[in-house]
């Protein structure tokens, strides 16, 4: 009975011991067999994280290597309520002097609701460095790229910026984005049970690819020039608004482009619309006696004219299609040489006429007017070079002075270079190469030339007069530059208001130096200059001569013009 | 015999817990020559964050504007010369050696110099 007893009980035990481990087997076997693929996903999504990197914008730096822009790394300082509330008032105390913010706003923001508030932005690395020391539970960090622009105002048309997404959106930062935006990189991470990285279960590691850096063919230092003499323009003369382009005749590489308002680049909000606009390539307006220029080339490059031919300026009054035309001082008989220096109208006119609309038409088109330059800026305008078809009688007196055409400042001093530079047009060249983290070249621009405008006499019969304008005998004396041989012409062109010319003018000059070997060409043009003088030989023509004088200076442009007893010989 | 096998045993142990501490030690080595690499990205990445941060506060200090403004506060008096304050010399060399050159070649008054060496 005893021994049945005890094998029933054994039996009992083994066949509960087997059920057991069957039982616990088989959930093994679901575990490990059944259910494998689901909760290895579900341990390895709890163990592993994937962590995005995003490569840092590439830096903007002019043609000798000054940085421009780049982007820093700065953080967020950001806290969970949920644990910072009962202390708020401490870690607000110690905060504050740091973040360099009231009180009052951090104690309600630590206290708040929900788990997560953001303390403040942009905190600088030795900062952040500060606040982690204090071992604050419940403040976190975040990281953040600012863009930074070390010289602020300088340049800002031209390098425009990024926004909240850290994308360009004006000028270079927009044109270039693909080459100054970085690829973002990964890695498959495991944390410890503290949420600390456990470094070698790192799995896959794609580290980011910083953004290529641009570099311009800007020089800082004469874009300083510039910006500083428009601003003294803009105190003196109080325009609505000013630009000033310094170029490479040769080349077309843009030295300088500056506008007026402008804005601060690290805080560009804080400007209107307005100011923000490069007007150098959205804005279009009638050039006035700039446009000569195109006119007397194409008629010198057609031996239509010679320089000494003569025309018969009317004494200022010229009656044409039943409408009179006027020049500022009455003039009689002038040479084509003198309507350019005494920026007769009437000349002009009567030039325009002897050319003919269709000759007249295809050196506007010659000169690039009525299409974009292609300039690597996003903006740019084309201009209005109305079709031969839409001319009205009037035009062909009009067009030659630089009235019933619209251009860009761009597009006028590209005219110029061409001038200047033997009739080749080249396209303007603002972004000189592209270059990776380790200072590898990866894209060069080259000088590229669109067209010959006119034949290399044509431009040196242009030069010859234009170099008279800043004689006492031409419109613009002031322009003169002490020891340098300069070529340019005056503009002055009626603003037009609702339709209807009204007394408010577009002042400007073009010139390039030396005349006889250009290396650098200067537009200088101010928008409704204050005061009884708004002529541009007297109003842009200073500013031009400031900005080449400095300009040549810096650049060691030997002067053509000197004192014989300065020059010492040392052989 | 009985020694021999008592003595293969504890080799046998000896072998099967120095593998394990050795795989252990290993391991250890692993994490914490990880935990150095990570504490070196962390150096190396603050030390790249320094120093976008120190360029572009060199860049600031480098500014035109910048160093114009400097100048004005301390009234150190330096300003661009005039082009009449500026002395032109033709640098010296065999093209201008007055004792070869024919005196059609030697630089002319008038003419442009080709290097500033000298400002009164």
């Amino acid at each position: 009975m005893t021994a049945m007893t005890q094998k029933t009980r054994a039996f009992i035990v083994v066949v509960g011991l087997s059920l057991g481990f069957s039982v616990l087997g088989f959930r093994l076997f679901d575990l490990h067999v059944l259910q494998h693929k689901e909760l290895a996903a579900q341990a390895l999504a709890n163990r592993e994280q994937v962590v995005h990197r995003q490569g840092r914008r590439g830096e903007i730096r002019d043609i000798n290597g000054n940085l421009l822009a780049n982007s820093q790394s700065v953080r967020i300082v950001t806290a969970d309520p949920s644990i910072t509330g009962p202390q708020a008032q401490t870690i607000a105390q110690k905060l504050a002097p740091l973040l360099k913010m009231d009180e009052a706003t951090l104690v309600a923001k630590l206290s708040g609701e929900g788990r997560y508030v953001r303390l403040k932005t942009k905190v600088d690395e030795d900062t952040a460095q500060q606040i982690r020391a204090l071992r604050l539970k419940g403040v976190l960090f975040e990281d953040q790229f600012l863009r930074s622009y070390p010289n602020g105002i300088l340049a800002s048309h031209v390098l425009g910026f990024v926004d909240s997404e850290h994308k360009g959106v004006q000028g270079i930062e927009s044109s270039m984005e693909q080459y100054l935006q970085g690829i973002a990189g990964y890695e498959v991470i495991e944390r410890d049970r503290k949420g600390r990285e456990i470094r070698a279960l790192r799995d896959e590691e794609i580290g980011p690819r910083d953004g290529y850096s641009v570099v311009l063919t800007i020089d800082q230092v004469i874009q300083h020039i510039a910006e500083t003499e428009l601003d003294k323009a803009m105190v003196l003369n109080k325009p609505q608004a000013g630009v000033i382009i310094v170029s490479r005749p040769k080349t077309a590489e843009i030295l300088a482009m500056s506008c007026r308002p402008a804005f601060d680049l690290n805080n560009p909000g804080a400007a209107p619309g307005d100011a923000r606009r490069n007007r150098c390539i959205s804005d279009v307006a009638e050039p006035g006696s700039v446009f000569k220029i195109v006119a007397c080339s194409g008629a010198l490059n057609e031996g239509i004219v010679n320089l000494n031919d003569q025309f018969d300026c009317e004494n200022g009054a010229f009656l044409y299609a039943g409408r009179i035309l006027h020049d500022a001082h009455p003039y009689g008989v002038l040479s084509v040489e003198e309507i350019l220096f005494h920026s007769s109208n009437i000349g002009a006119a009567k030039v325009g006429l002897r050319m003919g609309p269709a000759h007249l038409y295809d050196y506007i088109t010659r000169f690039g007017f009525g299409r974009k330059t292609g300039i690597a800026l996003p903006g740019e305008v084309s201009g209005i070079a109305h079709p031969l078809s839409r001319w009205s009688k009037l035009s062909i007196t009009r067009i030659p002075m630089g009235h019933e055409i619209a251009v860009t400042p761009l597009q006028m001093i590209m005219a110029l270079n061409a001038v200047a530079n033997g009739g080749r047009l080249m396209k303007p060249l603002i972004v000189k190469s592209v270059v990776d983290q380790d200072g590898h070249t990866i894209l060069q621009y080259q000088p590229q030339q669109v067209a010959q405008c006119i034949f290399p006499r044509a431009s040196i019969l242009m030069t010859t007069a234009l170099r008279k304008v800043v004689t006492p005998e031409g419109t613009a004396p002031r322009a003169a530059v002490e020891g340098y041989d300069v070529a340019g012409k005056t503009g002055t062109a009626q603003k037009i208001e609702n339709g209807q010319y009204v007394r408010k003018y577009y002042s400007s000059f073009i010139g390039y130096l030396p005349a006889s070997d250009p290396e650098i060409s200067i537009l200088v043009s101010l928008d409704d200059p204050e005061g009884a003088a708004y002529y541009g030989g007297s109003v842009a023509g200073p500013v031009f001569r400031a900005v080449a004088e400095k300009t040549a200076q810096y650049l060691s442009i030997p002067p053509q013009i000197t004192d014989p007893k300065k020059v010492a010989n040392l052989s | 015999m009985r020694f021999g096998t008592v003595a293969k045993s504890v080799f046998t142990c000896i072998c099967i817990a120095g593998v394990g501490v050795g795989y252990v030690w290993q391991k250890n080595q692993i994490y914490r020559l990880g935990d150095e690499i990570k504490k070196r990205e962390s150096v190396l990445l603050a030390a790249e964050k320094r120093n976008t941060m120190l360029a572009s506060q060199l860049a600031q200090l480098k500014s035109p504007s910048f160093l114009e403004t400097r100048c004005q506060q301390y009234n150190l008096g330096l300003v661009s010369p005039r082009e009449n304050q500026v002395m032109r010399l033709y640098e010296p060399g065999p093209e201008w050696d007055t004792k070869f050159t024919p005196a059609a070649l030697q630089p002319q008054p008038g003419k442009s110099a080709n290097k500033v060496v000298a400002q009164r």
